[in-house]
C-alpha cells in the first residue's frame, strides 16, 4: 500500500473543501489524490491490493452533521443518511416493513460484521470484484485505461452479460443499489459547486470507452443522503439473490422486483437486474412487458425474454442469460404471492 | 445428548474436551506467527506474473527508496544454499531464487524485508520485472503439455494395478458403462496465513512456521543451508489448519532463514491469501475413463480405471488413486493406468484424501451410473459385489465394515422412504434428491518416538514431536498417557510441534493417531513395568504380588487381590521421584532402517496396501439430500448422514468432528471448490476466497456423524485407523448421485454448479 | 484442564509477554512504539509520519504511535502484542479478524487503526474475567466441540457475542447465516450453532 495522510474533518463543508484543494475537476473520485473513506470495506481492499492509491484519505465518521447517521421514514418516504451502516438500515422495523425490497438487499449482502461497518453511500458506490481488476498484474482497462482487458477473453464466469463495452464487462456486485434503483431512489450530494440531487439510476456510469469512469460523482462530491419516494409498488418488493454457496457471496444474479397490483394484473412493475450487469440495472423493458397484463408464468418468461433481448453472453458466463431470466421470473412470481 | 459428543460404544474412548481447548477459546493458542519475537523485522514476497520464461532485469530502485526498508534478498542472494528437493519434506525442486527461469505463476522473485509490515508489503509491491516471456501450457489439452506414465516416477506410486483379463470380461459383460469424470485444480486455503518467522542464535536457527513435518523440515533445511540438522530448530505448537498444506516444506522458509541471516535480526514473512495460491502446493485437477462391465445380477465381472494428473514440469508429484479403487470391490478382472500431464504451473501436493478424492469420486459416481444402468438400488449394488479378498493380490482385509456402515447410515438417513423414480420428489418449487457413495481410506502407521514422564505426585509429560492441526492428537495422546498411567487426564501435560522433540512421522495420511497413541502406549508401558517392579519388590508397597497381574488406576496400583498402594509409596520404597521413558515405536513390517529414517525426518509409511498379511483400510457410507431450486436450480445439501468405522476411536468428540469436517469438505468439492486458471497465462484467476469459495456455516444444516464399532488388532497396537481424510471422501459422488436422482442429469466434472443444470 | 506447553523459544516466555503487557495498562505496552509525549494534531498527519491513537483495548487504555496505514488489525497483533485476533486474508473474507468496538462486531483487517482513535476496543483476550471464568460464549464453544485447529475460535466467538447482541440469533437458521461471515476452514459449523444456542439461552436466563 502507498502511503497516505489522514485526515478527520469534522463536518461535511470542511470535507468538501479539503477534497477540493486536492482533486481537479478531471478527477474522478476513484482516481484522485484524495479520497473519502467511510467504512473501508471496499477502499482498505483495494488500497492493499494497490488498485486504490490515494495519497490522501478524508475520513467521513467524524462528520458532525446527525442527520448523516439517521434513518426518517414519514408518510412520504424514507431517507437515509450516508453514513448510516448497512446493518442498521437491514435491522429497521419500518424499512423491513414499507420497502422489504431494500432490507432484503441489506440483509443478503455481505456478513454481519462486514454490515456493521459498511455505510449506505459507500456500499452503493462500491467497485467491481472482478478478478482480472483486483489483481494489478492483469490488464484491465478499468483499472488502468488503455491498458486491455484480461476478463474479455479470459475466465469471465462471473462478468457481465448486460452493460459491457469492449473495453469492460466487469460486474456491478452490490445488492442495495438494485432495490433503491427499483424504488425510484435520488441521492443528495454535496461538493465545491454546490448541493445537488441525483435520481439514482443516474449515478453509474456504463463503462462504454472509459470504464474508469464509475459515476457521475466529481471527487470532491460527498453523498449526504438516499430517499426513496413512498410510492404504491414499494411494499410489494422483493430481493432474490442466487449464488452458489447459500450466504457470503456475490450473486451471479440477483433481481429487485417491486409490484403494484391491481387484483392479478400489473398496474406498475420496477425490476433491477444484479449480477448480471455493468452497473445497477435498470430493466425498464421487462417492465413494460408487464405493464396492464395478468402477473403468471406466461407473462413473467416473456418480460424476462424482454430483459435479456440485449444479452451479450461470452465464453463462461454464457449461462447467466438463462439464470437472469429464471431468477426475475421467480422473483416476481413470488412478488405477486407477497401478503402485503 | 450432546451431539458434539457421542456416548462411546464398544471399542471406543470417552469424548473428553480437547485438552488445549482453553488455551484455543482464550486467544492464547500460540501460533507460530504469534509467538513474541524480539527485535522483528518483516517480509513481504514479490512474485512473477508470467508463469514461464525468465527474468531478464529487476526493477528495485522504487522498493529500495521505501523508508524503512533494510534488505531485498533476490538472484544471486541464495546461491550458496542448496536448491529445494522435491520429496518427502520439500514442496518443489524449484529454487525461485537460484535462477531467473520462471516455471510458474506467482513464484518467488523477491522478498523485501523492513522495519514494518507496511513498509516491507509497499516494497514488494514496488518490485517491477522485465521478463521474456514464453507462451505457457496451462492444463491438460494446453499445446505444449508432455503425457508420461506415471507408475514408477515416485515412490508412492510403484505401478498400475491389474488383475485378471479386463479386455475379455469387458467385452462379455452384460451390462457396460464408459464414462469419464474430471475434478478441478483445488487449493487449501487453511484459515491461518502461512508464514515464516526465522533468527539466528549464533549457529543455531530457529523457525516458527506452522509445519505437519518439524522433523523432515529441520532435515531438509539444514541441507538446504548446508548446517548441521541438530543446528535448526522448527517450532511449530500449534498450526491453524493444514490439510496437506503444511506437509512439505516450501522454498520460502530457506529465503526467510537467509535474509534473517543477512540482517542479524528475526524476520516474519507472512504470505498474502493471494500468494499462497503459486508458493505453496495444491491439489492438481484430475481427469478418469471408467469402465465397468456387469452382469444382469449386478455382479461387476470388469474395472477398468484411467486416471491422469496434472503436474509442475520438473517434479513428477502424483497421488494415483488406483491402488485404492483397483481394491474396493469384488470387480473379477481390473485394468488400471495413471499418466502425469506435464505443464507450467507449481507442483501440487497433498491436500486431504490426495488419492482417494479424486480417484473415489469418479469411480463412486460410475458406481452409481451402474446402480442406474442396472435398475438396481446403489446400495444393493454394492452388497452384492463386496468383496471377501481384494481383488489385485487376493489379500484379506483386516477388517472392513463397509455393509455395516451402509446399514446405519441409510436407516439414519430414512433410504427406504426414497423414491428411486428420477424426479420424482420435490418440496414445492424444491426438487429433491437422494444419493450415497462409499468412503474409503487406506491406514497406515509410521515410526514414532515419544517420551513419557510421570513424577510421584502423578503429574504426567508427554512429549512427542507430532503436530496438533486440529485433529486432536495432542488430546489422544494425553488420553492414552492417562489411561496406561491410571491418572486423571488434567494430570497429563503435552508438548508437541517442535523438533527438539523426540520425532514423529509426517501429519499426514491419517497416521498421526496410530503413529503417537503407539508410541505413548509403549513410553507408558516400560514406565508401568518399572513401577511393578518397584511395587513388587522386596520392601516394596505390594512385595509378592507378581508383576503381570497389576493395573493402575486413580494413582494407585492395585494387584488382582484386591491390595493396592499409592504411586507415591511405589516412588518413595524405589527412592526416585520420576520415571521417564523413551520410546521408540516401530510398526510391524517396518525395515531395519525405519526408526533411523525417522530422526532423518523420513516417514516410512506401512499399512494401506503395502502389508504381506492383509490389506488395512477404513470404510464409510455417506447419504446426502440435495435440494435444487425448480427455476434457477441452485444447489444446497439440507442433511447429510455418514457412518464410519475406524478401528479404535480414541475419543469420540474429536473424531465426530474431524468426520464431520471431512463431509463438510466433501460437499465443498461437490458444490463449491475450484481454483480457476486462465488458460491463456497458465495463472490462477481467483486466488482469494472471495472468489475461492468454501462452505460457510449456512451450507450445512442438519448432519449426522454414525461411529460404528470396530475392532482391529492388525493394524498397529493402539488398534487405530485414521480417520481425518475419510470423512470428505465419497461425498461429491454422494451430492452428484442426489443430483442425479433430482434432476436426471449426471454431472461428471467436479464443481457441480448452477451453470451445468440451467441449460 | 491439562496444560499445553512448548519450549520457550526466545528470552521472552509467552507468558511473562502476556503479563507484561497486561499490566502495562497505562504505560506503553511492550511491543508498541514509544508514546509521544504530546498528542498531535489529531485530525492529520502528513505523508509518511506516524499518527498518535488512543484506543481502549479490553478496558485498558493504549496510546499509539502508527502508520497511518496500519490496521486495526495489525495494531492489535503488532504493536499491542494481544495476538489473539488472527489474520486469516486481511481482505474482509473470512472473518478470522472479528473484535467488538464499540459493541460491535467488525473485521479489524478492512480498518485502519487510526479510525478507530478513542473507541473501545473488546479482542478475545479481553473476555474471561480476571480470576479465569471464561465467558458463556467461549465455554459454549469448549462444551460442543466447535473449534479443530483454533484458528479461526477467536473471530467466531467475537462474531457470536455479536450476533447475539444484535439479535440475530434467534433461531437456528438465523445463527447459521448471521454467522455465515466466519469461515472455519475444519467445518465445525454444527458444533458452532449449537454452542451460539447454548450461549444465548444462558443470557437469557433460560
Amino acid at each position: 500500500m502507498r502511503p497516505f495522510i489522514y485526515e478527520r474533518p469534522t463536518d461535511v463543508s470542511a470535507a468538501v473543501a479539503i477534497a477540493s484543494r486536492f482533486t481537479t475537476e478531471d478527477d474522478h473520485p476513484t482516481r484522485a489524490n484524495a479520497q473519502f473513506i467511510a467504512g473501508g470495506t471496499n477502499l482498505a481492499d483495494y488500497m492493499k491490493l494497490g488498485v486504490a492509491a490515494p495519497n490522501r484519505l478524508l475520513d467521513l465518521n467524524r462528520l458532525e452533521e446527525p442527520a448523516l447517521r439517521q434513518i426518517r421514514v414519514t408518510d412520504d418516504g424514507v431517507r437515509f443518511g450516508a453514513l448510516v451502516r448497512m446493518g442498521e438500515a437491514a435491522d429497521h422495523g419500518e424499512v423491513k416493513r414499507r420497502y422489504p425490497v431494500i432490507a432484503d438487499s441489506l440483509r443478503l449482502a455481505a456478513s454481519g460484521q462486514i454490515r456493521n461497518m459498511a455505510s449506505l453511500a459507500g456500499n452503493m458506490l462500491q467497485r467491481t470484484r472482478c478478478e482480472y481488476f483486483r489483481e494489478p498484474s492483469w490488464a484491465c482497462n478499468k483499472r488502468v485505461p488503455g491498458s486491455g482487458c484480461a476478463a474479455m477473453e479470459g475466465f469471465n464466469r462471473q462478468h457481465a452479460v448486460l452493460g459491457a463495452s469492449d473495453a469492460c464487462i466487469a460486474t456491478y456486485h452490490g445488492d442495495f443499489a438494485q432495490a433503491l434503483i427499483a424504488l425510484d431512489a435520488v441521492i443528495r450530494a454535496e461538493g465545491s459547486r454546490g448541493a445537488r440531487e441525483i435520481p439514482f439510476a443516474r449515478l453509474h456510469r456504463l463503462p462504454r470507452d472509459t470504464p474508469h469512469i464509475e459515476t457521475d460523482l466529481a471527487a470532491d462530491e460527498i453523498i449526504t443522503a438516499i430517499e426513496v419516494p413512498a410510492l404504491p409498488w414499494a411494499r410489494r418488493s422483493r430481493y432474490l439473490k442466487i449464488r452458489d454457496r447459500e450466504s457470503y457471496a456475490f450473486a451471479l444474479a440477483s433481481a429487485a422486483v417491486a409490484l403494484d397490483l391491481d387484483g392479478d394484473s400489473v398496474r406498475e412493475a420496477r425490476i433491477a437486474l444484479g449480477g448480471l450487469a455493468t452497473v445497477p440495472w435498470r430493466a425498464g423493458e421487462a417492465e413494460a412487458a408487464l405493464q396492464g397484463k395478468k402477473l403468471d408464468e406466461a407473462s413473467a418468461g416473456a418480460a424476462a425474454d424482454a430483459a435479456f433481448a440485449g444479452a451479450e453472453p461470452r465464453q463462461h458466463n454464457a449461462f447467466k442469460v438463462e439464470l437472469g431470466k429464471r431468477t426475475l421470473v421467480r422473483a416476481l412470481l413470488e412478488t405477486r404471492d407477497m401478503k402485503v | 445428548m450432546d451431539p458434539a459428543a457421542p456416548k462411546p460404544k464398544e471399542n471406543m474412548g470417552e469424548p473428553l474436551p480437547r485438552v488445549d481447548a482453553r488455551l484455543k477459546v482464550t486467544g492464547q493458542a500460540a501460533y507460530p506467527a504469534d509467538l513474541p519475537t524480539a527485535n522483528l523485522a518483516y517480509g513481504a514476497l514479490a512474485t512473477s506474473s508470467i508463469a514461464k520464461g525468465r527474468v531478464t532485469k529487476l526493477h528495485l530502485d522504487d522498493a529500495r527508496s521505501v523508508p524503512g526498508l533494510l534488505d531485498i534478498v533476490t538472484y544471486g542472494d541464495m546461491d550458496k544454499v542448496e536448491k529445494p528437493k522435491f520429496g518427502n519434506a520439500g514442496a518443489t525442486s524449484i529454487g525461485p531464487l537460484h535462477d531467473r527461469t520462471i516455471f510458474h505463476d506467482g513464484q518467488i522473485i523477491a522478498l523485501a524485508v523492513a522495519e514494518t509490515f507496511e513498509a516491507a508489503e509497499e516494497a514488494a509491491q514496488l518490485i517491477r520485472a522485465d521478463y521474456e516471456e514464453e507462451k505457457p501450457s496451462a492444463s491438460f489439452d494446453s499445446p505444449g503439455t508432455k503425457t508420461i506414465p506415471a507408475a514408477g516416477k515416485s515412490p508412492l506410486f510403484k505401478e498400475d494395478v491389474k488383475a485378471g483379463d479386463f479386455d475379455a470380461a469387458y467385452a462379455a459383460a452384460a451390462v457396460r458403462i464408459d464414462a469419464r469424470y474430471s475434478t478441478p485444480t483445488q487449493h487449501h486455503n487453511p484459515i491461518e496465513l502461512f508464514s515464516t518467522t526465522a533468527f539466528w542464535q549464533g549457529d543455531q536457527l530457529i523457525v516458527h512456521e506452522p509445519s505437519q513435518n518439524v522433523t523432515g523440515w529441520k532435515a531438509e533445511l539444514a541441507r538446504e543451508l548446508k548446517i548441521d540438522p541438530p543446528n535448526v530448530r522448527i517450532v511449530s505448537p500449534f498450526i491453524g489448519g493444514a490439510f496437506g498444506s503444511k506437509g512439505p516444506m516450501t522454498p520460502r522458509t530457506a529465503i526467510v532463514a537467509v535474509a534473517a541471516k543477512r540482517l542479524g535480526r528475526p524476520v516474519r514473512c507472512v504470505t498474502s491469501r493471494m500468494q499462497a495460491f503459486g508458493t505453496q502446493t495444491y491439489r492438481a485437477e484430475t481427469r478418469h475413463r471408467i469402465r465397468i462391465g456387469a452382469g444382469k445380477d449386478g455382479r461387476i465381472t470388469a474395472f477398468a480405471h484411467e486416471g491422469w494428473e496434472v503436474t509442475s514440469r520438473p517434479d513428477p508429484y502424483v497421488v494415483g488413486g488406483t491402488s485404492a479403487t483397483g481394491r474396493m470391490y469384488d470387480y473379477g478382472s481390473v485394468l488400471t493406468h495413471v499418466s502425469l500431464v506435464q505443464a507450467d504451473r507449481n507442483t501440487p501436493g497433498y491436500m486431504r484424501s490426495p488419492p482417494e478424492t479424486p480417484y473415489v469420486y469418479a469411480l463412486e459416481n460410475a458406481m452409481d451410473e451402474m446402480a442406474v444402468a442396472l435398475g438396481m438400488d446403489p446400495v444393493e449394488f454394492r452388497r452384492i459385489n463386496e468383496p471377501k479378498a481384494e481383488p489385485i493380490g487376493k489379500k484379506p482385509f483386516s477388517s472392513r465394515s463397509l455393509i455395516q456402515c451402509y446399514e446405519q447410515a441409510a436407516n439414519a438417513f430414512g433410504w427406504a422412504k426414497r423414491d428411486p423414480k428420477v424426479g420424482a420428489m420435490r418440496d414445492g418449487d424444491w426438487l429433491i434428491g437422494m444419493g450415497c457413495a462409499t468412503a474409503i481410506y487406506p491406514t497406515a502407521v509410521a515410526p514414532c518416538a515419544a517420551r513419557v514422564r510421570l513424577t510421584s505426585d502423578g503429574d504426567v509429560r508427554v512429549q512427542c514431536g507430532s503436530h496438533e492441526i486440529g485433529t486432536g492428537v495432542r488430546t489422544v495422546a494425553a488420553q492414552m498417557a492417562s489411561e496406561r498411567l491410571g491418572v486423571p487426564i488434567d494430570k497429563v501435560t503435552v508438548e508437541m510441534g517442535d523438533s527438539s522433540l523426540p520425532p514423529a512421522p509426517v501429519s499426514g495420511g491419517s497416521i498421526s493417531t496410530a503413529s503417537v497413541c503407539s508410541a505413548v502406549l509403549k513410553a507408558c508401558d516400560a514406565i508401568r513395568a518399572k513401577l511393578s517392579a518397584g511395587a513388587t519388590a522386596e520392601g516394596g508397597p505390594l512385595a509378592g504380588s507378581h508383576n503381570e497381574e497389576l493395573d493402575l488406576d486413580g494413582g494407585k496400583i492395585a494387584a488382582r487381590g484386591g491390595a493396592s498402594a499409592k504411586i507415591e509409596d511405589v516412588f518413595k520404597a524405589m527412592q526416585i521421584g520420576a520415571i521417564e521413558e523413551y520410546a521408540e515405536f516401530a510398526p510391524k513390517g517396518a525395515t531395519p532402517e525405519a526408526v533411523k529414517k525417522l530422526y532423518a525426518g523420513q516417514s516410512e509409511f506401512h499399512g494401506g496396501d503395502q502389508d504381506e498379511d492383509s490389506v488395512k483400510y477404513a470404510f464409510g457410507a455417506e447419504f446426502v439430500e440435495v435440494r435444487i431450486n425448480s427455476y434457477t436450480r441452485e444447489i444446497r445439501v439440507p442433511r447429510i448422514v455418514g457412518a464410519f468405522a475406524a478401528g479404535r476411536i480414541m475419543n469420540t468428540r474429536t473424531a465426530r468432528s474431524q468426520l464431520m469436517g471431512g463431509m463438510i469438505w466433501g460437499i465443498g468439492q461437490a458444490l463449491h471448490e475450484a481454483t480457476e486458471v486462465d488458460r491463456r497465462y497458465a495463472r490462477y484467476v481467483n486466488r482469494d476466497l472471495q472468489d475461492y469459495l468454501v462452505p460457510v456455516n449456512a451450507d450445512t444444516r442438519d448432519l449426522q456423524v454414525i461411529l460404528v464399532p470396530e475392532v482391529d488388532h492388525a493394524v498397529n497396537p493402539a488398534g487405530v485407523k485414521g480417520l481425518g481424510e475419510l470423512g470428505n471422501v465419497g461425498t461429491a459422488a454422494a451430492v452428484a448421485s442426489a443430483v442425479y436422482h433430482a434432476t436426471g442429469k449426471r454431472i461428471r466434472d467436479l464443481p457441480i454448479r448452477i451453470d451445468q443444470l440451467i441449460a | 484442564m491439562s496444560r499445553i506447553s512448548a519450549p520457550s523459544t526466545t528470552g521472552l516466555s509467552r507468558r511473562s509477554f502476556m503479563t507484561a503487557t497486561v499490566s502495562a495498562a497505562a504505560a506503553a505496552p511492550l511491543l508498541s512504539s514509544p508514546t509521544r509525549a504530546e498528542k498531535p494534531a489529531a485530525t492529520r498527519s502528513g505523508l509518511r509520519e506516524t499518527v498518535a491513537v488512543s484506543l481502549r483495548i479490553n478496558k485498558q487504555p493504549y496510546e499509539l504511535s502508527l502508520d497511518a496505514r496500519t490496521s486495526l488489525l495489525d495494531a492489535l497483533r503488532d504493536h499491542v502484542g494481544l495476538t489473539g485476533t488472527k489474520k486469516g486474508c486481511d481482505h474482509g473474507q473470512c472473518g478470522a479478524c472479528t473484535v467488538l468496538v464499540d459493541g460491535k462486531r467488525v473485521l479489524s483487517c478492512l480498518s485502519f487503526a487510526v479510525m478507530n482513535d478513542g473507541k473501545e476496543v473488546t479482542t478475545v483476550e479481553g473476555l474471561a474475567s480476571s480470576d479465569g471464568k471464561l465467558h458463556p460464549m467461549q465455554q459454549a464453544f469448549i462444551d460442543h466441540d466447535a473449534f479443530q485447529c483454533g484458528y479461526c475460535t477467536p473471530g467466531q466467538i467475537m462474531s457470536a457475542i455479536g450476533c447475539v447482541n444484535e439479535g440475530h440469533a434467534n433461531s437456528e437458521d438465523d445463527i447459521r447465516e448471521y454467522m455465515s461471515g466466519n469461515i472455519c476452514r475444519c467445518a465445525a459449523y454444527p458444533n458452532i450453532v449449537a454452542a451460539v444456542v447454548q450461549a444465548r439461552d444462558q443470557a437469557r436466563g433460560t
